[in-house]
């Protein structure tokens, strides 16, 4: 089986937010309101007094094994594939933010009639938005089918995110993780996310 | 990790959800009461209409609080479809919209046979054509042969509405505001509460039968014993979140930091009208307007709790 996974290491990111725009052009994502990110790289002074150092701190859905997202939802838009990607079926999700208000990591924006109308304007004749619902990364999986990676990790220029199958003992992801190096979020409310990140600088040496 | 977390409340659902949980929860429970005190203490025309009609309407207009703000108004075709409670059945959402369906059809179908009964509705142009219906005259010959099973459909049907909005915040694990069992309870008894507290604004205002005294007593009593509960719930959910998650502890400042949740719920919407309901009860007022008071209290204190409640839970983001 495959069992995908995004691997982000906060020593590398330099916070270009090339991920940003690369994430918003290949899905088209609401530009114009910049609350409406599938993926956001936050800017953060971490520790106290002279020991603050500046981190940046990218964040997306996080493809949670337990996702309570999935289980809230009362149209069943939100499902789960076999490789672990979670996605919002656009057509079926009537926009009730349930979803929204049970994600622990704020990775859901609702993507409005108004958004659309704005989208056709901005993207173009090849606008793909059908409906209005929430939103959120997919892992780019239309990517993922034809082989590629997502296009945050396509684009990245410091390396910093990976991604790739947990379930292959020879993936550099699955080993990273499999050390216990890259850590997930909050695993104490029991999503089991499959994003994590390295935060200690001696790891990749 | 080494990161700093950031506090942030949602600003998803306010006070339009605050609206629909506590009609929701307000019009389930008054149908549920009604319809056992006209089986159980006393037959009540008058009580079944309005108690049944105000309901009804009430759980409409929470409804539509919620239908208003959906994104894709076409998509909720998807849970008006009973089959959402099987198919989605973690979901709370689809379970309370089924109950809420189903407690608007229970509420019109008890009441049925009592409007047919009364006369003003039989010089209403539309509702006489409407009424006078065979399949509506069938109907509550039916409903009339089977009406403690109507009732009890309903009254089981309003218990699930009120558990229902409490459950519904209990699903949501980030905020341990809302994520503890202490919210399904405490929703489900002020939904009673308020209903009480309804019914009595109706039998001191619209209708003054002096044969409904004993049935405003045991309200009365009812209504303080929920408002104690209450009470009883939220100090240890006070406790709760006292000794909880850096999320709780945030919801807790918010919560008993702001006037309107420490003087206007907890102050004039709970323990006033405790007060003046255990005199009413103990020695009993001279005038109506104590009880009518404490019961407009418990009424705006049902909405202020679900007020507050929606905008203190606090998510603890790590970044
Ligand atoms: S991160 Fe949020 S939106 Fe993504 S799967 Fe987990 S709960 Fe769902
Ligand atoms: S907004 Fe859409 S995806 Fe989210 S819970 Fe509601 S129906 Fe499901």
């Amino acid at each position: 089986m495959t069992h995908y996974a995004m691997v982000i290491d906060l020593n590398t990111c330099v916070g270009c937010n090339a991920c940003m725009a690369a994430c918003a052009m290949e899905n088209q994502t609401p530009v114009w309101d910049k609350n409406k990110w599938r993926t956001y790289v936050h800017d953060k002074e971490i520790g106290l007094g002279s020991d603050v150092q500046r981190r940046f701190f990218p964040r997306l859905c996080n493809h949670c094994d337990n996702p309570p997202c999935m289980t809230v939802c009362p149209t069943g838009a939100t499902r789960k594939k076999a490789n672990g990607i979670v996605f919002v079926d656009q057509d079926l999700c009537m926009g009730c933010g349930a979803c929204a208000m049970a994600c622990p990591y704020h990775a859901r924006v609702p993507v409005t009639r108004r958004d659309m109308r704005e989208g056709r304007e901005f993207y173009g004749s090849d606008y793909r938005r059908t409906s209005p619902s929430m939103d959120k990364c997919s892992f780019c999986d239309h990517l993922v089918e034809q082989g590629r990676k997502p296009a945050c990790v396509e684009t990245c220029v410091g390396y910093s995110r990976m991604f790739g199958d947990l379930d292959d003992p020879n993936d550099p992801v699955a080993q990273m993780v499999a050390s216990g190096a890259a850590r997930a979020l909050m695993p104490h409310i029991g999503t089991r996310p499959n994003v994590y990140y390295i935060d200690d600088i001696r790891w990749r040496g | 990790m080494d990161v700093n977390m950031t506090y942030a409340t949602q600003e998803m659902w306010t006070w339009w959800l605050a609206i629909y949980l506590y009609f929701g929860g307000l019009g389930a429970a008054t149908l549920a009461v009604t319809f056992l005190t006209d089986m159980y203490l006393k037959p009540n025309r008058a009580l079944v209409i309005w108690g049944a009609g105000a309901g009804v309407v009430l759980l409409a207009l929470g409804s539509l609080m919620l239908f208003g703000h959906l994104l894709d108004k076409t998509a909720v075709l998807t849970v008006l479809n009973p089959m959402a409670m099987l198919n989605q059945s973690s979901a709370w959402i689809a379970w309370g919209t089924q109950f809420i369906i189903w407690m608007m059809v229970w509420g019109v179908l008890y009441a049925l046979p009592y409007v047919r009964e009364t006369e003003f509705p039989h010089r209403v142009p539309g509702i006489r054509d409407l009424i006078d219906k065979p399949f509506v005259i069938g109907t509550s010959k039916l409903v009339q042969r089977f009406h403690r099973s109507v009732g009890w459909l309903a009254v089981i049907n309003g218990v699930g509405v009120a558990v229902y909005t409490g459950l519904l915040l209990q699903s949501f694990p980030a905020v341990a505001l809302w994520h503890n069992p202490a919210v399904p309870l405490l929703f489900t008894v002020s939904a009673f509460s308020t209903a009480m507290a309804f019914l009595l604004v109706l039998m001191y205002t619209l209708l003054h039968d002096q044969a409904d005294e004993h049935v405003r007593v045991l309200y009365e009593r009812i209504d303080l014993v929920l408002i104690a509960a209450e009470l009883v719930i939220l100090f240890s959910l006070y406790q709760y979140l006292k000794n909880g998650s850096e999320s709780a502890v945030r919801s807790l400042e918010l919560l008993w930091n702001d006037y309107g949740w420490l003087i206007g719920f907890i102050g004039f919407g709970l323990i006033l009208p405790f007060l003046l309901e255990l005199k009413g009860v103990m020695r009993g007022w001279g005038s109506r307007v104590p009880i009518l008071t404490a019961a407009v209290l418990v009424l705006a204190g049902g909405y202020l709790l679900r007020h507050y409640f929606m905008y203190a839970g606090v998510y603890a983001y790590p970044w």
